[in-house]
């Protein structure tokens, strides 16, 4: 029973994770504020220390040419110089940070598609084993002529026959309100029961599929992955159980273990279900 | 907490369809009491519909129980998949008698047999998990309903393609739809200590407090098999403590970290 003290060291690790996450994330935004200020003060400086050269050099300008203007005029030019210089400025720190911006998406993308190209092929299912049955060639289906059914007795009971049961039946009386719940004995009624005994005799991968592809029916997917990962751990090579297995996992929430799985599996197989697969899940079909 | 039989309280809510397990909640007495009426209006089936675990076997197990004195009603509670196996059953239930293993009943026959019976009888078959049913079986199904002799309950698990499928039907036939939701937090608390308090754990119905159900039902959804699953694992954990290291629990409060720990467990949270 030391699964439970698994999960307790798993439980104190979560709380000390939510304990020091607001922590963090408080002392990371300060340091953000007090960052971001102080880029902000060093910027001011500069813009101020770039609007009074130029500003002085332009009264320079004017002494130069020796042309007499009063005060007034000349203020008004310096303020319209100004906002001139501020608009220089700010559209110069805009076209730095769309470059930045840039720069950085760039750098993304490239990082995005190496990610999905090496992929890490790290599939639940037991890869060595899959390996080693890969390169045998899957059976093919022995074809059935459509000729050789054999002529089969008929057993079907007629209208006629019917007809028969039902008059007997009146003679009996039957009373319309007499209930009767169904027995079931046949191997169809209780399905579930009677394919985990079958499996359990018969350990074939190809029950232990139709149990999965039950389940998943079902919406079970827990016990649908689980089924799906019992074929495919008897026979790694039944497509089908592939493909269960990572519906049922995208089902469950569990898209990027699917994704990881099924491009292992395409890999080696190059199979077009598992592609489209693929497809389906990255874009949310299923 | 009441530091008694732990192992029994988790095995309150082992996930099984049992009238004697069922409990009375706003939503599947309101659900019920639509279900039962409508038996009595001219429909030729009803579908109770709703994702897994929101009750659907449940109600349906119960109607059976209510009306089996005093209706011709019939149960599957499994679906019997072969359509072989699926008319030799229809047809036994509405004749009483035992069809001979080597022996088939003919669908056109059947229907035939149902035509016979107009206004003499009305034959309930109650079908739990149709989604496992065929569609070829499934249209069956529907032609004998068109003989307004058999009337059909079924139940049908919600799934994004199958709703689209449900409603083409819903079309053309003559359905009464019963959908089943999740439970709201109110349901759900009814749900639980009713449960709890049907087995004698009142103390432990006690402790559970409205915020510890408001965090099971950000986990569960209000779903049943899934609080189920999640009270399981609640209690489970319990049980070993209990066995192993007692003093780690109390006895009058509902531990928040034992609900993390199981939340954990069932990887409602990532830790
Ligand atoms: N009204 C109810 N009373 C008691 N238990 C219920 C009730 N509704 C649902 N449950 C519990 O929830 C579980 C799942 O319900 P079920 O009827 O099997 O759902 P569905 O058939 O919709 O998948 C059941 O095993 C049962 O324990
Ligand atoms: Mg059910």
């Amino acid at each position: 029973m030391h699964k439970v003290k698994e999960l307790e060291n798993k439980w104190f690790n979560y709380k000390v994770k939510k304990i020091l996450s607001p922590l963090i994330a408080i002392s990371a935004s300060s340091l953000l504020v007090v960052g971001g200020y102080y880029i902000y003060l060093s910027q001011e400086d500069k813009l101020h220390s770039l609007i009074s050269s130029t500003v002085s050099s332009s009264t320079r300008a004017t002494s130069v040419l020796g042309v007499s203007r009063d005060a007034n005029n000349s203020i008004n030019n310096l303020q319209k110089k100004e906002k001139v210089i501020e608009k220089i400025v700010d559209k110069k720190v805009l076209e730095e940070k769309i470059e930045e911006v840039k720069l950085e998406k760039k750098l993304e993308e490239p990082k995005i598609l190496e990610k999905i190209a090496l992929a890490p092929i790290i599939p639940v299912i037991d890869m060595a084993k899959e390996e080693r049955i890969a390169d045998v060639k899957r059976p093919r289906p022995v074809k059935v002529s459509r000729n050789t059914v054999a002529a089969k007795k008929n057993d079907y009971l007629t209208a006629k026959e019917l007809a028969v049961v039902r008059r007997t039946q009146k003679r009996e009386k039957v009373v319309p309100r007499k209930t009767k719940k169904m027995k079931f004995t046949s191997s169809d009624s209780n399905y579930f029961e009677t394919m985990q005994h079958k499996f359990s005799k018969s350990n074939s991968p190809r029950d232990a599929l139709l149990l999965a592809k039950v389940y998943y029916k079902k919406a079970e997917y827990v016990e649908a992955e689980k089924w799906a990962l019992s074929a495919n751990k008897l026979n790694n090579s039944l497509e089908e159980s592939w493909l269960l297995f990572a519906k049922s996992k995208v089902k469950l929430g569990k898209k990027k273990e699917a994704l990881k799985i099924l491009v292992s599996y395409y890999k080696k197989s190059q199979s077009i279900k598992a592609k489209r697969l693929i497809g389906q899940i990255k874009t949310g079909k299923i | 907490m009441m530091s008694s039989n732990y192992d029994e309280l988790k095995n309150i809510f082992v996930d099984v369809v049992d009238k004697s397990a069922y409990v009375e909640l706003e939503s599947a007495t309101y659900n019920y009491d639509v279900l039962e009426s409508s038996l009595d209006k001219p429909l030729k089936m009803v579908l109770l519909y709703g994702k897994p675990g929101t009750g659907k076997s449940m109600l349906l197990n119960k109607l059976y129980h209510n009306l089996k004195e005093n209706r011709e009603i019939h149960y599957f509670e499994a679906p019997i998949l072969s359509e072989k196996e699926f008319l030799k059953s229809i047809y036994e239930g509405m004749s009483g008698q035992v069809i001979p293993e080597r022996m088939r009943v003919n669908f056109d026959g059947l229907l035939k047999y149902c035509q016979k019976l107009k206004n003499q009888r009305e034959i309930i078959f109650l079908l739990d998990e149709c989604q496992l049913y065929s569609e070829p079986l499934m249209e069956k199904i529907r032609l004998l309903s068109d003989t307004r002799v058999v009337k059909f309950v079924i139940t049908l698990h919600k799934t994004e393609n199958e709703e689209v499928i449900a409603k083409e039907h819903f079309k053309t036939r003559i359905w009464e739809v019963i959908e089943l939701c999740n439970a709201n937090e109110y349901d759900l608390e009814v749900y639980i200590q009713k449960k709890v308090i049907k087995k004698g754990f009142v103390d432990v119905s006690n402790s559970i407090k409205k915020r510890d159900i408001k965090f099971i039902h950000t986990h569960t959804n209000g779903n049943f098999r899934e609080t189920n699953k999640y009270l399981y694992t609640i209690f489970d954990i319990y049980d070993y403590y209990e066995k192993n290291e007692p003093k780690k629990i109390s006895s009058n409060k509902f531990s928040r970290k034992i609900l993390e720990m199981a939340a954990i467990r069932l990887g409602y949270i990532n830790a």
